[in-house]
């Protein structure tokens, strides 16, 4: 279960890139308006702070994750405590990210289809995944996954190029100015800020020491990928219409329309949604059991998936309706990464450097 | 312990190629709707009108009168809103609607002169609805009238509006740009207009213009001419045929231009002045003059008739939309936002009074690219 620095790109890349394409647009579009890209790169260089601070943290503890490093940092019983957020926050992800995605097939594709059936049917694969692969698995299904994610991407965005109208960006920054844009530049940076699941992803590393740039690429080309979106969107259906989207990344592929011939390639992009949802789902799942696996020193992690398959799907299952989403998302942004991407990593980063220093104290003397 | 995973792995296998079972619909259990047309009935009711494809009457029929079946069928529903209207029309099919390859969406007059805005909706909120349907204004009457009219070249109307677009030049104005139009700030839309002809044939008619202040009601119409200019100024004109009279004796020149752009320009005084800006080149297609455009003396005079006497329809436009229908649908004020979006913070407010008092001058600029195939005309030859 050693993971290579591509296959640690690839998997920052796939889980992160096609959640925030298909559902983070239209929230920034109906704050910012046409600057919404404005606020999506300052989000972004929000979240590559966040990605900077948990890599340089996880880089100091190497072969450890966070369940281990933070009891040897804050004691037992507080280092175990310290677990309980993220993994509370974790399993609401994972819990929100299958029902949004179970939402969206029943939606457009299934509609005769009980939600929870297609809610389940994800989490077969899901535990067949997890058990069998574990994180390397995962990391291979990334490596093939994330590269034709961005290929799709790529490619309806090319055959978007004839339906753009440039005056719909227009005009930059006046209408909203940067408070506007500051506000509308946080919810980006709690998407992005996802990243802090890299605190215990680095410990699988074959060389944690080369995770830096891997994560910071890997966020990095989420950043670039959610901002080209955005841009396309705004300016195939200006910041009026797609403000009032639910999934303007999906309309705008269906807008394709080529020679009145290419036309109807959303099929082709729902593939590039199930691998994204599949991948994260599979990895959360692998997460939350195998960091409470060492967090309680149980030795099997995969007995415990068997605990947190079942958590994830009566989560999805129990969010009776689209408002309850969003104020999951909220509890993200305003408790979720100040705590867990932001507040907790610095107290455990100054609690190693205040430790060195001792040591290194103490051993002088 | 075996002998239930292997149950339940079964279970599982069963349960994945159920799933895409229970939405299983074979296309046999289909109508495809090609075009709807939103009329208000005699009644004050919304009716709803689908063109359905009947896919038997294309593929027997190769040669015209194959079968002698119609390649479609038009059904009416009424309602309370649209999708009530849609329940009602279903109840006379026995496939069910399919919207995911309607082409086009038309208005009836009546129902557009009430105002369309509450009708939207459901366009952009059903998840099998098309946001690429190209959207269109019956005039002097009902879009149902027009969906049964029997076309000409293609299999069905709705097909054949999409390309009538094209063929006179314009760029398809598809709903999501009639949408943009409609949310944005200042611009009021103007969409395509049809009118069908009593020799049951249907005839482009211009541009009719909604005001999105009212509820997108319907004010009045540009006939084809204003419509090409106007498209033009808003960039949505991808070619333009121009005949003046050039010279004393009244005959006539005619211009192809291809290659048309647009330059605006804002300057905020008292009162604000917008100068329009419209260039074009193409080829002469007809020459009935005795000038010869291969000389530069001619050439001049040739293109500078041809500029002046676009240059005076365009004034004459800007003039009728200005005073006659107030209403901004050449996208002057988005122009301002987008370019001068400091200034517009100051004119937004009251743009619908400011509006028809911009002045507004218009220089048009007409390039002969090419003289066509003969050098002058023949009438000077004999």
């Amino acid at each position: 279960m050693k993971l290579t620095r591509l296959q640690l790109f690839w998997i920052v890349a796939t889980i992160e890139i096609v959640m925030a394409v298909w559902l983070r647009i239209s929230p920034a579009i109906a704050a910012a308006k046409q600057d919404a890209w404005l606020s999506m790169l300052a989000g972004g260089l929000m979240g590559l702070a966040i990605t900077f601070l948990v890599v340089h943290l996880s880089m100091m503890h190497p072969d450890e994750s966070l369940a281990e490093y933070s009891q040897k940092l804050l004691g037992k019983w507080l280092g175990k405590l310290v677990i309980l957020p993220y993994l509370t926050a974790w399993f609401i992800l994972a819990g929100d990210v299958l029902r949004t995605f179970a939402d969206f097939v029943h939606l457009i594709l299934l509609d005769s289809t009980p939600v929870w059936i297609i809610m389940l049917m994800m989490l077969a694969l899901m535990i067949y995944m997890t058990l069998n692969g574990g994180i390397s698995g995962i990391a291979r299904f990334c490596e093939i996954a994330g590269p034709i994610t961005v290929g799709a991407l790529i490619f309806s965005f090319l055959l978007n190029l004839s339906n753009i109208e440039w005056h719909q960006i227009k005009p930059v920054y006046a209408d909203s100015g940067w408070q506007a844009i500051a506000a509308a530049s946080y919810p980006p940076a709690s998407f992005f800020g996802e990243s802090f699941m890299l605190l215990v992803l680095v410990s699988y590393m074959q060389k944690p020491r080369k995770a830096m740039s891997a994560s910071i690429l890997g966020v990095g080309i989420t950043v670039i990928f959610v901002l080209a979106a955005t841009v396309m969107v705004l300016l195939v259906f200006g910041p009026d219409v797609s403000a009032k989207m639910r999934f303007p990344y999906f309309m705008l592929v269906r807008t394709i329309d080529i020679f009145n011939f290419i036309q109807n390639l959303d099929i082709f992009v729902l593939f590039i949604w199930v691998f994204g949802v599949f991948a994260k789902m599979s990895f959360y799942l692998f997460l939350t059991s195998s960091e409470m696996a060492r967090s309680t020193r149980i030795p099997n992690w995969r007995k415990l998936v068997w605990f947190s398959a079942p958590l994830i799907f009566v989560i999805a299952a129990l969010i009776p309706n689209e408002n309850t989403i969003e104020f999951l998302q909220k509890l993200w942004r305003l408790i979720v990464i100040p705590l867990c991407a932001i507040g907790i990593p610095l107290l455990l980063w100054i609690v190693t450097l205040v430790r060195k220093e001792n040591s290194s104290l103490k051993t002088s003397s | 312990m075996n002998r239930t995973i292997r149950l339940s792995l079964v279970v599982l296998l069963l349960l994945t190629v159920t799933t895409g079972c229970w939405n299983l619909r074979e296309p046999d259990q289909l109508a495809f709707i090609l075009a709807a047309g939103l009329d208000l009935n005699e009644e004050g009711k919304l009716e709803i009108t689908s063109q359905i494809a009947v896919p038997a009457a294309i593929s027997s029929g190769q040669s015209p009168g194959g079968s002698g079946k119609k390649s479609f069928v038009v059904v009416s529903g009424t309602g309370k809103n649209v999708m009530d209207a849609g329940t009602n029309l279903q109840t006379q099919l026995p496939r069910s609607l399919f919207y995911a390859h309607r082409q086009s969406i038309l208005i009836g007059e009546r129902l557009a002169r009430k105002g369309l805005g509450s009708l939207t909706d459901m366009f952009i909120r059903n998840p099998k609805s098309e946001m690429r349907s190209s959207i269109l204004v019956v005039k002097d009457g009902l879009a149902k009238d027009v969906l049964a009219i029997e076309p000409l070249f293609d299999p069905y109307i709705s097909t054949m509006l999409v390309r009538e677009q094209v063929a006179v030049g314009l760029k398809p104005y598809y709903y999501r740009q009639f949408l943009a139009d409609a949310l944005c700030q200042a611009t009021q839309p103007i969409l395509p207009a049809v009118s069908v002809l009593p020799t049951k044939r249907y005839i482009y008619s211009g541009a009719a213009i909604l005001n999105k202040d009212d509820n997108l009601k319907l004010v009045g119409y540009l006939n084809p001419k204003e419509s090409f200019l106007a498209s033009w100024i808003i960039g949505r004109q991808n070619s333009l045929t121009v005949t003046a009279p050039v010279g004393a004796g009244g005959d006539e020149i005619t211009l192809n231009a291809k290659s048309l752009s647009k330059e605006l320009q804002f300057v905020m005084q008292d009162p604000p002045s917008m100068y329009v800006m419209l260039k074009g080149a193409g080829f002469i297609v007809e020459n009935n003059t005795k000038l010869n455009p291969a000389k530069d003396r001619d050439l001049n005079k040739i293109e500078h008739a041809l500029s002046l006497s676009t240059q005076e329809a365009v004034q004459a436009l800007v003039e009728k939309v200005q005073k006659q229908y107030k209403a901004d649908v050449l996208g002057f004020g988005e122009y301002i936002h987008r370019e001068h979006p400091y200034q517009w913070k100051e004119l937004r407010s009251d743009w619908t009074t400011l509006f028809p008092r911009l002045r507004v001058t218009v220089k048009v600029e007409l390039k002969v690219k090419d003289p066509g195939q003969t050098n002058s005309s023949i009438d000077s030859m004999l």
